[in-house]
């Protein structure tokens, strides 16, 4: 069954409407704004909530809505709701709806509302489309505006370091982890494409062609090309980037930067689910028919560790916010580690711990807004007995610790006894160190336990000096109260339950969510029920409790331990990345230093050894031969004039002083002529003697600027000196040597000789066609005279060079006063005089820019 | 020559003319921005007929042999979908940097040669995307940078001079090579016209071993133009000296050109040869066979060596330049899975594509860099980060102008440079290549790292003293609505670039067109 195509287009394309809108609404009705982008989240939660029906009975192999976007490349805007869609797209408009009422008075008088609101709908929409999109590519599309937008959104406080800081490490770690995730996805497209059963595709659901309706093919493939592993690990690595897991869980504590309602809304209910989301999606694909298949070794192993280590840093937290960043991270582990696991269960836990995750940890973040801005402290050691003033959201806080807790019958009980149950049936089955598997999710649980009931006491026991909270608004009070409704609604199903009753709506739903990433449909709908017999996972429960009651006296030790080992650089992952950072700045700076140190010899040396090693390896790859010059005759003239040149050009790196190096070039050049005249080639004769003669008294006119003396050469450098010479003197060598050998049939300067009228019996036709008959005017102007426009063009240009140059002499020296920094001023005034070349040539002379890189690490 | 394709030389005559007349309007300075501007809006227009007509055309080809002698005796212009796509890249970032310029510099300093010399290096780029002839090349070379020499100089400050110093020599060194080379081809092959060159090449009838080290000899040239490592050395400085817009021209389309000269010379043109290779490393017996580990290796150089800079640098403009290190590895990286890969194949035909999107997207998203840098020079008086903050708080439209920009580098869909990234990436993964992809990878990761340094300096943080450009803005946030209307609506411009892929490795076609003319 499709669901409407009309419905699902207008709740993807409505909140980015909004998110354009927001900025003039802000300016009409000022803060109330909050309650317009309810709005659109109201609608567009009605619009899903239309299509309950469709989703409910979606078909992975039709159910899919196609609109072709790149068909090139084979990219579509494929949309696809299913149980699984459906409920991150509730979580998203929902808890959405939620956030912009609380956010009407949390952000009553902040700074940057008109952006805020904008981007906080953009993301709704961006959330909204990875729920719905089924193909890879447009699924990425919605994927990294998600991490985009909560960059925008950490930032927020964009004048605090701490807000920028956590914004781009964030932003580094999501987006890095998107593009892995990305090269996964072309894994996949590729190995369809190479499969005889399938076709080139990036749809992963909801078309007859798509992956998921062809899961088996598209595994055996992956398996042929050796990429099953590759492509599960780098989704896996997308995924817990995005949903935090160890050891890219750094981001989530940081980003606590951002407004408490974006808290709530990205980094507990929705955006950080996207991992999630994409690993239960995934799992029906990558997911083999197996015990315990790579996928599980993988995946609910880097669940069930991440679930472990950050609920054990969620107790070291000393802040609110901090602990349930933790704790976030460390349900999502929890989640990851269900999806992982290959049996019924394992869906069952994912499916059912989505939802009540997003349930309790939204209430919470709203309560501790609540907190932080009725009390004015996020210290959870200047915090307690806060019942007292907060009754209310003391009752909140009670039922949503007690099911984050795991405690029954309250909601999260429920599903974290169902990984107890797929991680015991998968120990069960496999024994040996399968048993660690149960017993990590014991041991992790046992800490959640532990802060849940710490952030329970905030509201209980003594209530520190000079403490006071004021009542919340409505605005903030309602909406984690409905969520706190709906967390004991749920919690009293498995009540109802035990009593053989069925819960309305829950059950159906869940049971198609799992559906979305089970290897086969459930035959039974989804129930739940608190167990009234003693099976092995509720006495991992009970021992789960246990262990916490008898461990939470020592909880301020157990805080202080984790504290001293966070310390630890080892241990710190957070310790990599400021350091992977700062070495990454000291080569930066390094590299402007060393390699761009403004000291031209070395980067004319650098070029030219790099032509040479190029020309010459060409030749060598080749093989090149040399052509054999047998009975070649070289007359005593030429001998002599060559021997002279070639003494000339040592005369001239001996000479004692500049006029005498540059006379003593001329003679080289004047060899040069002599060569060309011996050859029958007055024209070039000619040109080489003016060039030489002007090149002369060009020289002798500047050589007067120049310094006389540069300092003495150091040995080392003549010798690399030495050695760069010869090697570009062979390249050259070479290259004159291979092409004259050359003798191409046919020359294109054959047909000028040939049709030039000398000798006479060739006729007039260049004559004719040309009006010329000497071969290299006539080229020169007619053949190629389009290059001769390019070379006056040069000439041209030239000129304007000088005129400029001496144009901008005064000009410019205001334009640099008025523009550039005023530190390149120091140093440039600072500088040598003689300029540029003398600086070069010395080589100690850093660059003006070489001392700017020098300052900055930040 | 059977139709007059006059088509294909008019953007060339566009700017030559408006160089001219921009000169001799010296002295009426309203006047000759008026020229200025008009010769850029038609240049773009014949930009735009030359497209249409190579688009139009059965063959894909255009060629206008020059004075009507025609190839291999005489200069011809060709004009297929590969030079075509290059001259749309040239005359977007051309026309924008120019409307810039003229809100941007000193009106009175810039009526000195400042026009005549922009719409010169317009000439140089587009002589060199449109001939058919190697020693043309060369020619053309020369105009387009002794045009950027004097540019790069302009302000004729003391860090401006050594810049420029240190570019000149460097390219006139490239020059001397390339004449080399280029010499020492005719001296083989017997002919200067490229397709006649890659045609002997095809029959074998030149010898083709000396072929390789001339041609490897030519490639250092096309790699100091596009600023590959090795051949950076000049980029970091020369961006710094160059005012905004020129910069945004030298990064977005001079550049490219060298990317298209390899693209042309190489893929088209000498690939024709084959030859036993005998090195370690280097198997097959093409000339790209050599070129394939060259071009990696320098994609390795750069990608790096720009993504480590880039992270640390103390200034926009010093950034963006070291970025455009890194992005040019990311355009050469396809290229050098492309020589390697069978030719004319479907994957080398993917990988010129993912290389030639990602020169679109480049061209786009750095020249409205360059030209935000710009803004920020003006409006604050340096692009030092140390000096800058806020900025996002003081003008919002320039802030979405840069952000979009940075995304589009960075690879966030559906933004152009998001098909640029998913192209090279597809492209590691069809040549099942780990360390292509490796490397895009830790490429991309630089990316995200400078870029977010660079916002949180200059947008985030307490702002600073901020005087307002509208005028500036405004073109800017026309680029910006280019690089999403691009992403958007990639069909076109992916059918575009296939199209140009397709010319490039289509030999027997261009050969055929061109010399069919003097047949």
């Amino acid at each position: 069954m499709q669901p409407s195509p009309v419905a699902l287009l207008v709740a993807l394309a409505l909140p980015f409407l909004g998110a354009a809108a927001a900025p003039l609404v802000y300016r009409l009705v000022g803060e109330r704004t909050a309650y317009f982008a309810a709005a659109v989240a109201a609608v567009t939660f009605l619009l899903l909530a239309g299509e309950y029906g469709a989703a409910l009975a979606a078909d992975p192999a039709s159910s899919g809505l196609t609109y072709r976007w790149v068909p090139t490349l084979g990219v579509s805007l494929t949309l696809y709701l299913d149980g699984l869609a459906l409920l991150v797209g509730f979580l998203a408009s929902g808890v959405g709806v939620l956030v912009f009422t609380y956010s009407g008075g949390y952000m009553h008088g902040e700074p940057g509302q008109a952006k805020y609101y904008a981007t906080l709908l953009a993301f709704m929409g961006s959330m909204v489309g990875v729920a719905l999109a089924a193909d890879l590519v447009a699924l990425f599309v919605f994927w990294e505006l998600t991490s985009v937008t909560s960059f925008v959104l950490i930032g927020h406080y964009q004048r605090s370091d701490s807000g920028r800081y956590a914004a781009r490490k964030s932003m580094l770690i999501t987006v890095a982890g998107g593009l892995f995730m990305l090269v996964g996805f072309l894994m996949l497209a590729f190995v369809s494409g190479q499969s005889a059963e399938l076709a080139r595709t990036f749809t992963l659901v909801g078309t007859p062609e798509s992956l998921i309706a062809n899961a088996e093919a598209v595994r055996t493939a992956l398996e042929a090309n050796g990429l099953l592993v590759p492509a599960i690990a780098l989704v896996a690595i997308g995924a817990m980037a995005k949903s935090a897991q160890v050891p890219f869980h750094i981001w989530l504590p940081n980003a606590m930067e951002a407004p408490t309602p974006v808290s709530a809304f990205l980094h507990s209910a929705t955006m950080v689910k996207a991992g999630v989301y994409l690993v239960g999606r995934t799992r029906p694909l990558l997911l083999p028919e197996a015990a315990v298949p790579e996928w599980t070794l993988l995946v609910a192993t880097v669940g069930l560790v991440s679930m472990t280590i950050t609920a054990i840093l969620a107790v070291g937290a000393t802040d609110i916010k901090e602990l349930l960043a933790y704790s976030t991270a460390s349900h999502l582990g929890l989640i990851i580690a269900g999806y992982g696991l290959a049996n019924e269960f394992g869906a069952e836990t994912g499916a059912f711990h989505i939802l009540n995750h997003a349930v309790f940890k939204a209430a919470l973040f709203m309560v501790a807004g609540i907190i932080a801005h009725e009390a004015g402290t996020r210290y959870i050691h200047d915090l307690g007995g806060l019942r007292r003033d907060l009754p209310i959201t003391a009752g909140i806080t009670a039922i949503a610790t007690l099911g984050m807790a795991g405690v029954p019958p309250f909601n999260g009980f429920y599903s974290k006894e169902l990984l107890f149950e797929a991680t015991y049936e998968v120990a069960a089955h496999e024994g040996g160190l399968f048993w660690l598997f149960p017993a990590v999710a014991v041991f992790g649980s046992v800490f959640t336990f532990l802060y849940s009931v710490r952030f329970l006491m905030l509201f209980f026991g003594e209530r520190p000096e000079g403490l006071h909270a004021h009542r919340p608004p409505l605005p903030m009070l309602a909406p984690p109260l409905l969520l706190a409704g709906i967390a004991a609604f749920i919690g009293l199903g498995g009540v109802a339950g035990a009593f053989g009753a069925e819960v309305p709506l829950v059950g159906g739903f869940l049971a198609a969510v799992v559906n979305s990433s089970a290897l086969h449909a459930l035959d039974h709908g989804f129930v739940y029920a608190v167990p009234t017999k003693l099976s092995p996972y509720f006495v991992m429960s009970l021992l789960t409790i246990g262990l916490g009651t008898v461990a939470y006296p020592f909880y301020d030790r157990l805080h202080h331990a984790v504290r001293r080992a966070r310390a630890l650089p080892a241990t710190s992952p957070n310790w990599y990345y400021d350091r992977s950072l700062s070495v990454t700045n000291g080569l930066s700076v390094a590299t402007g230093r060393v390699v761009h140190n403004g000291v031209f010899r070395r980067y004319a040396y650098t070029v030219l050894a790099a032509i040479c090693a190029l020309a010459l390896g060409g030749y060598a790859a080749a093989s090149v031969t040399f052509p054999g010059f047998e009975g070649l005759a070289v007359s005593v003239p030429l001998v002599v004039v060559l021997v002279t040149a070639v003494l000339g050009a040592v005369a001239v790196s001996r000479a004692p002083s500049h006029v005498a190096g540059v006379l003593t070039l001329s003679i080289l050049g004047l060899m040069v002529a002599i060569f060309f005249v011996l050859s029958d080639a007055p024209d070039l004769a000619l040109t080489q003697l003016v060039i030489e003669t002007l090149v002369l008294v060009i020289f002798l006119l500047v050589l007067d600027k120049l310094p006389s003396w540069y300092g003495d050469l150091a040995g080392g450098r003549v010798a690399a000196d030495a050695g760069l010479a010869t090697a570009v003197g062979a390249t050259v060598f070479v290259t004159v040597l291979v092409t004259t050998g050359a003798s191409p049939p046919e020359p294109i300067a054959g047909f000028f000789v040939e049709t030039a009228p000398v000798p006479e019996e060739h006729g007039l036709w260049i004559l004719e066609q040309g009006g010329g008959s000497n071969i290299v005017n006539v080229v020169l102007v007619d053949f190629r005279a389009f290059d001769t426009l390019g070379e006056i063009s040069v000439v041209a240009m030239a000129a304007l060079s000088v005129l400029t140059l001496i144009g901008m002499r005064g000009r410019g020296e205001a334009e640099t006063n008025t523009v550039a920094e005023p530190e390149i001023e120091a140093v440039a005034d600072g500088a040598v005089p003689g300029g540029p070349e003398h600086a070069d040539e010395s080589g100690t002379t850093p660059g003006s820019r070489g001392d700017a890189d020098g300052g900055e690490t930040a | 020559m059977s139709h007059p394709a006059h088509v294909v030389v008019a953007p060339l005559l566009v700017a030559l003319l408006t160089a001219v007349t921009t000169l001799l309007a010296r002295s009426f300075p309203r006047l000759q921005r008026g020229l200025s501007v008009l010769g850029g809006v038609g240049y773009a227009a014949a930009v735009a007929a030359l497209a249409a007509a190579v688009t139009g055309d059965a063959d894909g080809y255009i060629v206008y042999a020059l004075s009507g002698w025609d190839a291999p005796f005489g200069i011809v212009l060709v004009a297929d979908a590969l030079s075509a796509f290059f001259l749309i890249i040239a005359a977007i970032v051309g026309v924008a940097a120019l409307v810039f310029s003229v809100g941007y510099l000193d009106r009175e300093t810039a009526a000195l040669s400042y026009h005549s010399l922009f719409h010169f290096m317009l000439v140089g780029v587009t002589g060199a995307l449109l001939t058919g002839d190697l020693f043309n090349l060369f020619v053309w070379f020369e105009v387009m940078l002794m045009a950027s020499y004097v540019l790069v100089v302009y302000y004729s400050g003391p860090e401006h001079t050594r810049a420029a110093l240190h570019y000149t020599v460097l390219n006139l060194l490239g020059g001397a090579v390339m004449l080399l080379a280029v010499g020492g081809l005719y001296a083989v092959t017997g002919t200067l016209n490229m397709a006649d060159m890659a045609h002997r090449l095809a029959e074998g009838a030149v010898d083709p071993a000396p072929v390789l080290g001339l041609s490897a000899l030519l490639f250092t040239v096309f790699a100091l133009k596009a600023g590959i490592v090795p051949f950076q050395f000049w980029v970091p400085d020369a961006y710094r000296a160059a005012p905004a817009p020129v910069t945004a021209v030298l990064a977005g389309v001079v550049k490219k050109v060298g990317i298209y000269a390899i693209v042309r010379v190489y893929f088209t043109v000498l690939s024709a040869g084959e030859v036993a290779l005998d090195l370690p490393f280097v198997a097959g017996d093409s000339y790209l066979a050599f070129f394939g580990p060259v071009m990696f290796a320098m994609a390795v150089g750069s990608i790096l060596l720009g993504g480590v800079g880039a992270v640390n640098q103390p200034d926009m403009d010093g950034l963006l330049a070291y970025s455009s290190i890194g992005q040019i590895g990311f355009i050469v990286l396809p290229l050098a899975v492309a020589a390697t890969a069978p030719y004319g194949g479907s994957l080398m035909t993917f990988a010129i594509t993912a290389a030639l999107v990602y020169s679109l997207n480049h061209g786009l998203a750095k020249g409205l860099l360059f030209l935000s840098s710009g803004v920020t020079r003006r409006a604050v008086g340096s692009t030092d980060f140390a000096d800058l903050g806020g900025l996002s708080e003081r003008d919002p439209a320039f802030a979405g102008a840069f952000f979009l920009g940075v995304l589009a580098l960075i690879g966030i869909p559906p933004l152009s440079g998001f098909f640029g990234k998913f192209l090279v990436f597809d492209t590691g993964v069809r040549a099942g290549s780990t360390p292509v992809l490796a490397l895009a990878l830790v490429g991309a990761v630089f990316t995200v790292a400078y870029f977010s340094r660079a916002w949180n300096r200059t947008f985030w943080g307490d702002p600073v003293e901020y005087d307002p450009q509208p005028r500036l803005v405004a073109v800017l946030a026309v680029l910006a609505v280019g690089l999403v209307v691009v992403g958007v609506g990639f069909e076109p411009v992916v059918a575009g670039a296939e199209a140009a892929a397709e010319a490039a490795v289509n030999r027997s076609g261009y050969v055929d067109a061109v010399l069919e003319v003097g047949a």
